[in-house]
């Protein structure tokens, strides 16, 4: 068996180069003394969830003798099962209170030919016993189950339909899905962020900070900015945070001794969240289990670098006009890709507004 | 891609490397999930503009980029940001591919990230597969287990 090779550390980084947390407080009110305007974490949802109610046609037909519903839905449920629409309820109640019949049955999807169809044609006999029911009409339904709550509201006005509303998904819709400790802790990582970038504008290079945490400890285990340059056009702020933190678990491949602001913190084996996904035999990917704190929306490269070292979510400042994780692309959130994760934009915005946008071609 | 299915970057066949340096990058491609052949071949490339005092956005505009498997969604971003102008690939990359797979990164409309580039897909694409399925077949030893086929050994 041939020896576990390691990777040499080419130069000693200073481990903990930054200002703490507190201090950073203090230099903020001490150079702004009127309140930081509030910051809202929103969520980023995939397009699925923040898209339109998407419709497709449907035949339904009025019920006219109530005393048949239970039967006739028995069988034009049989016969036609929806297998693709269980969110679709079958009875509507009639959306006309002015029409004599009071309910509405769901009888199955319209092909494309969309042309108008007997009771006859739709329900074949003996099956169902069309008996009770009125002259089939085409009706716009819902192709798929509302993610939302404000899809859902859209959703019922063409049929009723299930909800199971993903509470988290709503509480932070709302606003409420961090509290106010969490809340602080965000604004402080964020605020590292900043600071980072900041220190990269002061040496010239593009004003891009981040910061990666590991939640279960609220440990920071890297601080980076951007290092690109026309040597090394690659060094994104994510990309150098995910090589740091690479770094700190005994690997990483860049050249960041010339860059003192960028800094890690060395792996402990801790956090449950981590845990979770490590193996027996095998370390976990590089950002498993960890958060991410950006000034800027990152570019295609990152946000697909991200996707592939398994972090568990990004909060982000402000979009950046090619940014993958909201603007152009939805990268965290795609069923195709093998891993998703959750992102989060506006956490403070307005200062990360004045930084420099992620993407941008390095300046020459 | 994972990382170690063996794609290869030329630039003008004037750049060797060493047996120690070998063994860096190949760590590196073993332990990062990032460190994907064209990430690698970028940075051999950078260091060779280095040494011989070329500027890399000279030598990277006359590149030719030939890779085994589609690049995924990162590399071509990064492909895109090294402005290299035309890549050459064999098979598609269905789980990840960056030019058309899953996204068209390599032709998209992105003014702040680079610039498109070209692409010749199918070179010598069924050999690309067959790397790909004995690679998948023995599985990556530094990869972590996937939790799917964890579940699939359980049940068996």
């Amino acid at each position: 068996m041939s020896e576990k090779l390691h990777c040499r550390v080419r130069a000693p980084l200073r481990t903990d180069p930054a200002p703490s947390v507190m201090e950073l407080r203090r230099d903020a009110k001490a150079g702004s003394p009127e309140q930081e305007p509030p910051w809202q974490a929103l969520p980023i949802l995939s397009e699925q969830q923040s898209g339109a109610v998407e419709l497709v046609l449907a035949y339904a037909a009025p019920v006219l003798d109530k005393s048949q519903t239970s039967r006739l839905l028995k069988e034009v449920s049989a016969v036609h099962p929806l297998p693709a629409q269980p969110h679709l309820k079958r009875v509507r109640p009639s959306p006309d209170p002015g029409r004599p019949h009071s309910l509405e049955m769901l009888l199955c999807l319209a092909g494309p030919a969309r042309d108008s169809r007997s009771l006859a044609e739709l329900l074949p006999r003996p099956d169902v016993d069309t008996r009770g029911l009125g002259q089939p009409f085409l009706v716009p339904v819902p192709v798929r189950p509302p993610l939302t709550r404000s899809q859902f509201e859209e959703a019922r006005t063409h049929w009723p339909t299930t909800f199971h509303e993903d509470r988290q998904v709503t509480r932070a819709l709302a606003g409420c899905l961090f509290s106010a400790q969490e809340r602080a802790a965000m604004q402080a990582h964020m605020e590292r962020a900043v600071w980072a970038a900041q220190q990269a504008a002061s040496k010239g290079l593009r004003a891009v900070g981040a910061v990666v945490v590991d939640p279960a400890s609220g440990r920071v285990l890297a601080t980076g900015h951007d290092c690109s340059s026309a040597a090394s056009p690659l060094l994104h702020a994510a990309m150098v945070c995910i090589d740091l933190v690479a770094r700190g678990q005994g690997c990483g491949a860049y050249n960041l001794a010339p860059h003192p602001a960028c800094s890690f913190a060395p792996a402990v084996r801790a956090g449950s969240v981590r845990k979770l996904d490590e193996d027996e035999d095998g370390l976990p990917y590089v950002c498993t289990g960890y958060d991410l704190y950006i000034t800027r929306e990152p570019c295609a490269m990152c946000a697909m670098a991200l996707v592939h070292s398994r972090v568990r979510r990004v909060f982000y400042g402000a979009p950046s006009p090619d940014g993958a994780l909201g603007t152009r692309f939805r990268l965290h959130a795609r069923p195709d890709l093998n891993h998703r994760f959750q992102a989060f934009r506006g956490i403070l915005e307005a200062q990360c507004r004045q930084l420099d946008p992620d993407g941008l071609d390095a300046k020459a | 891609m994972e990382a170690k299915a063996g794609p290869t970057a030329a630039t003008d066949g004037a750049y060797s490397v060493s047996a120690e340096e070998t063994e860096k990058w190949m760590e590196q491609a073993m332990q990062m999930a990032t460190r994907h052949a064209e990430m690698v071949a970028i940075d051999q490339a950078l260091d060779w503009c280095r040494r011989r005092g070329r500027s890399p956005s000279e030598v990277f505009e006359h590149t030719v980029l030939y890779v085994t498997v589609e690049p995924c969604i990162m590399c071509a971003a990064a492909l895109r940001l090294m402005r290299i102008p035309l890549v050459v690939y064999g098979c598609q990359n269905e789980r990840f591919g960056g030019c058309g797979s899953v996204l068209d990164i390599a032709s998209a409309d992105l003014p702040s990230t680079g610039k498109p580039f070209q692409c010749t897909p199918g070179y010598r694409a069924e050999e690309a597969v067959e790397m790909l399925k004995t690679f998948y077949k023995q599985e990556n030893p530094n990869a972590p287990k996937s939790k799917v086929r964890k579940k699939e050994c359980h049940k068996s």
